[in-house]
C-alpha cells in the first residue's frame, strides 16, 4: 500500500514537472525574424575595375544636364525640377512603378551650384582646372572611381555606383563628362 | 510613475544639433518649446500602463530573476544573454516572454504599444551608465561581433555601411547639411526611445537603425533579428564606453 503510494506520488510529481518544463519553455515566446537572407541578397560583390566605354566623354549639353541630375538629386520622387530628356524619374521593377535612384553626390560633394553640398568628400567645383589640365586625373581615373571608388581606396566612404547595378554605364558616363566639365561658377 | 526629466544629454545632443546647418529659427523655437515638454512625455506614461498590466517592476524583476533594487540597473545591462529565453534579446523581447507567459497576447515588436512599453521600462534605468559586459559570455560575444560586422559590412543599391557614415574619419562632416553625429558622444544607444520630431511619433533605436538603412538604400532588417540586436549591442556599448547615462526617453529632429 504505502509503496502504491509512493509510486503514485512519483508519477504526479513527474507529470507535474514536465507540465511546468512545458509552460516554462519560453525560448519562442517572443519574435526573433530571420534577417540573414535579406542581409545576403543585399550583399555586396567585390570590388570590380571598369574600362571606361568608347566614346564615354561627352560634351554634349543633354548629356552633361543629365549628369548634374543625377548628381545633384537623391531620386525621382524627391527630385524638384523636370528630369532632362533621356533621363526618367521612375522605374519599373516587378511591375512595380518605383522612383528612379539618383546619385545624390552632392551629399558628400560641393560643386559649381550645389545647394546644401556636404563636405565628406572633396570639393569637385573647378574640377577640371584643379584635376583635368593639370593632368593629376584622367577620364578613366574618374570614371572608376564614380563606377567603384573601391578599387582606388578599398576603405572608401563612397557609394559604389556600376558594381551595384544601381546606374548603367551610359550614366555612369554622364557623371563622369559632367565632374570633369568646364563650368559656370553660379 | 518616476518622473522623466528631460536630461543634461538631451541638451547637449540638442546644442549639437542646433549647429546653423540644421535649424532655422522656427525650429529652434519649437525646440526651445518642447525641451520643457517632451511630447514622448505621453508615450511613456502610456508605456506604463501597459507594464502595470504584466505586474509592474515587481514581475520584471522577479522573471530577470533579480530584486527590485537591482532592476534599474540590469535594465541598464541589456541587450543580454538570458538563459530561459535561450538568447541575447533586447528589454522588449523580454516583456514579449512576459506577456506570452501570463497568457496574454504579446505585443509586436515593431508596435507603437510595444515602442511605449519599451520606453517606459527603460527609462526606469535612467541615470545608470550601460554595464553590458561584452565578453560575459560566448552568446554575447557572438552577438557584439555580429553586430560589429551588420555595423561594418557595406551592402546595398550604394554599396554603403553604417561605417561609411559613422566611422571616426567622418564624425562631424556634414552629410547633406546633417552634421554626422558621434554616435558614442552624442549617447545614442542611451536617448532611445525618443521622440522624433521629424517623424512627429516615438521611435526605438532599432527604428532608427531602419531609418538609416532606408536613407542608405540599405535592405531594411526586421527588429528583433538577431543582426539588430546585435547593432543594438554594438551602439549601446559606444555609449557605455563614452560613459553615456541612460536618459530616456530622448527628443530628436
Ligand atoms: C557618402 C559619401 C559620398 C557620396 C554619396 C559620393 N562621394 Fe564621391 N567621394 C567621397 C569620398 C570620401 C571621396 C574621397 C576618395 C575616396 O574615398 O574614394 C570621393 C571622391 C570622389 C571623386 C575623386 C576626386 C579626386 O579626384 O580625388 C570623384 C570624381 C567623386 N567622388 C565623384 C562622385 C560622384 C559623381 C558621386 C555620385 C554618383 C559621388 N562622388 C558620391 C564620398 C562620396
Ligand atoms: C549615408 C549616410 C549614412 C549611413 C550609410 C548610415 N547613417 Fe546613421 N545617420 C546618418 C546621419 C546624417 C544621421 C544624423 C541624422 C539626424 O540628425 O537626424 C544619422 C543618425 C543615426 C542614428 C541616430 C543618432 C542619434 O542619437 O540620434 C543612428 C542610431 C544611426 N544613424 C545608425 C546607423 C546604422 C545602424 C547604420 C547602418 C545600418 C547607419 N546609421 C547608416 C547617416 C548615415
Amino acid at each position: 500500500m504505502n509503496k502504491l503510494v509512493f509510486r503514485i506520488g512519483c508519477i504526479t510529481a513527474f507529470l507535474s514537472t514536465t507540465v511546468l518544463l512545458n509552460a516554462a519553455d519560453l525560448t519562442k515566446s517572443y519574435e526573433m525574424p530571420d534577417a540573414s537572407k535579406i542581409i545576403k541578397k543585399d550583399s555586396l560583390v567585390p570590388a570590380k575595375s571598369f574600362a571606361m566605354p568608347k566614346e564615354c566623354i561627352s560634351t554634349d549639353k543633354n548629356i552633361i544636364a543629365i549628369g548634374k541630375y543625377i548628381f545633384n538629386n537623391l531620386n525621382g520622387k524627391n527630385a524638384k525640377d523636370k528630369a532632362p530628356k533621356g533621363l526618367s524619374k521612375f522605374v519599373t521593377i516587378d511591375g512595380k512603378q518605383k522612383a528612379k535612384q539618383y546619385g545624390n553626390c552632392v551629399a558628400c560633394h560641393n560643386i559649381e551650384g550645389a545647394v546644401g553640398g556636404g563636405n565628406i568628400g572633396p570639393d569637385l567645383t573647378n574640377y577640371k582646372k584643379i584635376f583635368m589640365d593639370t593632368k593629376t586625373r584622367d577620364n578613366q581615373f574618374v570614371y572608376q572611381k564614380i563606377a567603384d571608388p573601391r578599387v582606388d581606396n578599398p576603405k572608401t566612404n563612397m557609394t559604389i555606383n556600376l558594381t551595384t547595378k544601381l546606374f548603367d554605364e551610359k550614366e555612369i558616363c554622364a557623371l563622369t563628362s559632367y565632374v570633369i566639365s568646364e563650368k559656370k561658377s553660379k | 510613475m518616476k518622473k522623466i526629466l528631460l536630461p543634461f544629454a538631451i541638451m547637449a545632443t540638442m546644442a549639437y544639433s542646433g549647429e546653423q546647418f540644421a535649424m532655422s529659427d522656427a525650429d529652434r523655437a519649437m525646440y526651445a518649446e518642447i525641451l520643457e515638454n517632451n511630447p514622448a512625455d505621453i508615450f511613456v506614461e502610456e508605456g506604463s500602463e501597459f507594464f502595470e498590466e504584466i505586474g509592474d517592476e515587481e514581475a520584471l524583476a522577479k522573471f530577470l530573476g533579480v530584486s527590485e533594487k537591482d532592476l534599474p540597473k540590469y535594465i541598464a545591462s541589456f541587450p543580454r544573454y538570458i538563459k530561459k529565453l535561450g538568447n541575447v534579446v533586447g528589454v522588449d523581447q523580454v516583456l514579449q516572454a512576459m506577456q506570452i507567459e501570463q497568457g496574454k497576447k504579446r505585443f509586436k515588436l515593431k508596435s507603437e504599444n510595444m515602442f511605449s512599453m519599451l520606453a517606459y521600462v527603460k527609462s526606469l534605468a535612467n541615470d545608470e551608465q550601460f554595464n553590458i559586459d561584452i565578453t560575459a559570455d560566448r552568446h554575447i560575444k557572438a552577438s557584439y561581433a555580429l553586430g560589429k560586422k551588420t555595423f561594418e559590412t557595406k551592402r546595398g543599391g550604394r554599396g554603403l555601411s553604417c561605417l561609411s557614415c559613422h566611422s571616426k574619419d567622418v564624425i562631424g562632416m556634414i552629410l547633406r547639411t546633417q552634421p554626422l553625429p558621434d554616435l558614442g558622444e552624442a549617447g545614442t544607444g542611451a536617448t532611445w526611445p525618443a521622440y522624433r520630431m521629424t517623424k512627429s511619433s516615438l521611435r526605438t533605436l532599432q527604428r532608427r537603425f531602419q531609418g538609416c538603412m532606408k536613407n542608405a538604400l540599405l535592405a531594411v532588417i526586421p527588429i528583433g533579428s538577431k543582426e539588430m540586436v546585435g547593432l543594438e549591442v554594438y551602439i549601446s556599448k559606444m555609449s557605455q564606453n563614452s560613459k553615456k547615462a541612460l536618459a530616456i526617453p530622448g527628443l530628436k529632429r
